[in-house]
């Protein structure tokens, strides 16, 4: 019984590891010619996810107020993110909220596959930052390279693969 | 019929009845032949999977002791599943708002964490010097 239990619980538990991918899976909506009409009534006979905008703080309002058009198509796990990140907001300098209300529509139209490259890059850059130097001195002389060089530093799909 | 005549059927039928069915062999043999043929005929009755439940019940101990043994167990897993699910979800989540939330504040533009060409150069510029 103890040997059935334990396999049952080592296999929720690696369920329970593949079920990242929902968290940033991106916006709803599927490719329109699978969505079957009665798949489609359905959708719409859902509860809304919550919380809504209206039921949002006028704080909460006004700090995500670059996001309110999407939020309707926000899934509930991005939602709660963003929440996170609008509480941690005050806590940072007006330079740095500026920069957040710049890019946080720009953020959410990201397909997940771009978000996830972005949070990837960051690691990898974050890790060796001191070797690197001032980050954005590099990025404004690559970007004064010719467009033609910069390409050719773009590694090919088959290398990265 | 009046009273007397009731007593006296009655107490006729009260002797046959005493006496007993008498029968000779032979037709003590043909109802014994048709009550074989009509067992032989009767359908089973579906007790196999009723037989197999009661023992499975039976090896864990009757309804008290299933409930014990077999559905607290799988109550709890269950329980300890979805805890973990949420936890795990949440985890993700908050590590997720954490690099956001620095990739929002960051220096570099967002672009530059999308453009691969430039993550290149930074590593070919790093073991250069």
């Amino acid at each position: 019984m103890l040997r059935v239990l334990l396999a049952a619980l080592s296999l929720c538990i690696a369920a329970g590891a593949g079920a990242q991918a929902p968290v940033d899976a991106g916006p709803k909506a599927a490719p329109k010619a699978a969505v079957k009409p009665a798949a489609k009534k359905a959708a719409t006979a859902k509860a809304p996810v919550r919380p809504t905008w209206a039921e949002l703080s006028a704080d909460q309002q006004q700090i995500l107020a670059p996001l309110k058009d999407d939020w309707s198509n926000l899934e509930v796990e991005r939602r709660k993110k963003w929440l996170g990140i609008a509480k941690r907001y005050p806590n940072l300098k007006p330079e740095e909220q500026a920069r957040v209300q710049r890019r946080m529509q720009v953020w959410a139209k990201l397909t997940p596959e771009q978000r996830r490259q972005a949070r990837e890059s960051y690691k990898s850059i974050a890790k060796d930052k001191d070797r690197h130097g001032d980050l954005r001195e590099h990025w404004a002389e690559y970007q004064a390279l010719p467009p033609e060089e910069r390409q050719s530093l773009v590694p090919s799909e088959k290398k990265r693969r | 019929m009046n009273e007397t005549n009731e007593t006296n059927f009655g107490n006729r039928v009260r002797l046959v009845l005493n006496q007993g069915l008498r029968l000779n062999a032979k037709q003590a043999e043909r109802l014994h032949s048709a009550r074989e043929r009509a067992l032989a005929a009767r359908r089973p009755e579906p007790v196999g999977a009723l037989a197999w439940a009661d023992n499975v019940l039976g090896s864990f101990g009757g309804w008290g002791g299933l409930s014990m043994r077999l559905v607290m167990p799988l109550v709890a897993l269950t329980l300890s599943v979805a805890a973990l699910y949420t936890w795990q979800q949440n985890r993700v989540i908050a590590d997720f708002e954490e690099i956001d939330s620095m990739l929002l504040t960051d220096d570099l533009p967002i672009d530059a964490y999308l453009d691969r060409g430039f993550q290149n150069w930074l590593k070919t510029r790093a073991a250069e010097e």
